[in-house]
């Protein structure tokens, strides 16, 4: 219980430390942005839409961690079963041909 | 203090007199469900969830009668819990598309708008601070909620794995809003408070009772108003993580809003009474299957780990509410 929850904590730390990086970035990068001779409608727009990819970003992140982990774990913990399945069996026929 | 008391109490005293009533009606009219997770598949009372929604009633009221004053925030957010239970209420009796329930609970959000009981100018957020977004965000407090009441819905996989994981997002509100200065979600997550522990009561391995949609919903609706009206989004956004990755997860890997009963359970039953993550490509990867992908487990101890996840995105929500505080 203890590696489930070690994983999924370190994923929870990961993410909330990117949440408040993009929104240092969106603070100190994107709402200051300046754009001459641009209307400031078509810059509000660009700056919504940097923010909104940035928070698109963050949930792919997310996404693709956790969708990695848990495929890698299945598959380990399915060879480690199949090991230890193995292992028995073979234990057994020694056995049984002696 | 003897208001945020009384409510809290009368919360919880109205919620634990009429839970055992509920029970014992739900039973009497065959309202009931099969424990899938147990080897001998017990039926369960459904909708245990009503009991839920009289004890937020009742504390709602008392807080309204004693702080008049403040009865347009106080009903908003109770109009707001109620309308879901009564899509969860419909859905439990007869099972709406996967289609049509997310856009039934739309309308939850729509007291808080009709009762001016949220911040007009935006969100408040750590490092950058009040928002303006004036035009949008009474559309972002339509979906919020609607995707808060889904989401509780979706992650209650196990005996008490709802009504445990919320109990900590709404202690993770309440504690927010002591670090934040803001009563109305100190008093709205009191209302809440109650009623919730004692479904945790009812609904903990081995369950007595099952929420059903009429509980999740309306518990989702609450914590997404007690949010909006108490300027918690921030802190609530990180609160709900687990909600919010069982919700994505299962989401993006069909492709489409679901139903359970549509997909492959992404959970079976073992003959030695554990649980284990199904090898199908075609099921969910939900949050009760990533963590048994470790290896198999009791549903008790599946339930723990939920449970223990939701208390650490509770120590982080807080944690962000004192960034609010500090940064802002």
């Amino acid at each position: 219980m203890i590696r489930r929850i070690v994983d999924f904590t370190l994923i929870l730390i990961f993410m909330w430390a990117c949440m408040i990086l993009g929104l240092w970035i969106i603070d100190r990068i994107i709402v200051p942005l300046e754009m001459p001779y641009v209307h400031p409608l078509i810059t509000a727009t660009i700056k919504v839409g940097a923010s909104s990819a940035l928070a698109i970003i963050w949930l792919w992140i997310w996404r693709e961690i956790v969708k990695r982990m848990f495929w890698h774990t299945l598959r380990s913990h399915r060879r480690r079963s199949m090991r230890s399945r193995d292992g028995e069996s073979g234990g057994k026929s020694i056995k049984g041909n002696n | 203090m003897i208001i945020e008391s009384l409510v809290f109490a009368v919360g919880f005293a109205s919620s634990l007199l009429s839970m055992p009533a509920v029970m014992r009606f739900m039973r009497s009219r065959g309202i009931v469900g099969v424990d899938m997770h147990k080897l001998d598949r017990p039926s369960i009372p459904e909708m245990g969830g009503v009991a839920v929604l009289i004890g937020l009633t009742a504390s709602t009221l008392t807080a309204a009668a004693l702080m008049p004053e403040r009865a347009n925030i106080l009903l908003g957010f109770l109009f707001s819990a109620l309308i879901a239970g009564i899509i969860g209420a419909i859905d439990d009796l007869k099972p709406l598309s996967a289609r049509v329930k997310p856009l039934l609970t739309l309308l939850s959000g729509v007291p808080i708008l009709l009762m001016g009981a949220y911040n007009p100018r935006g969100p408040v957020f750590p490092i950058i601070g009040q928002t303006r977004m004036r035009l949008v965000y009474p559309i972002v407090i339509i979906i919020a909620l609607a995707v808060t009441s889904n989401a509780v819905n979706m992650l209650d996989p196990f005996n008490g794995t709802m009504s445990g994981s919320c109990t900590v997002i709404t202690i993770s509100m309440l504690i927010s809003s002591l670090i934040l200065g803001r009563w109305e979600g100190l008093i709205l997550s009191l209302c809440l408070l109650g009623p919730l522990i004692v479904l945790y009561l009812f609904n903990r391995y081995p369950a007595r009772v099952f929420s059903g949609d009429v509980g999740s919903l309306a518990i989702g609706a609450a914590l997404g108003a007690i949010a909006i009206i108490g300027r918690l989004e921030a802190a609530a956004v990180i609160a709900f993580a687990p909600q919010i990755m069982n919700a994505f997860y299962g989401l993006s890997t069909i492709g489409r809003l679901y139903e359970r009963r549509e997909v492959p359970r992404p959970v079976i039953l073992r003959s030695d009474g554990r649980l284990e993550a199904t090898s199908d490509p075609k099921a969910p990867i939900t949050l009760a299957r990533i963590i048994l992908a470790y290896g198999p487990m009791h549903e008790r101890e599946a339930a723990r780990t939920i449970i223990i996840l939701s208390v650490i995105s509770g120590i982080l929500s807080v944690f962000t509410a004192y960034l609010m505080k500090v940064t802002t």
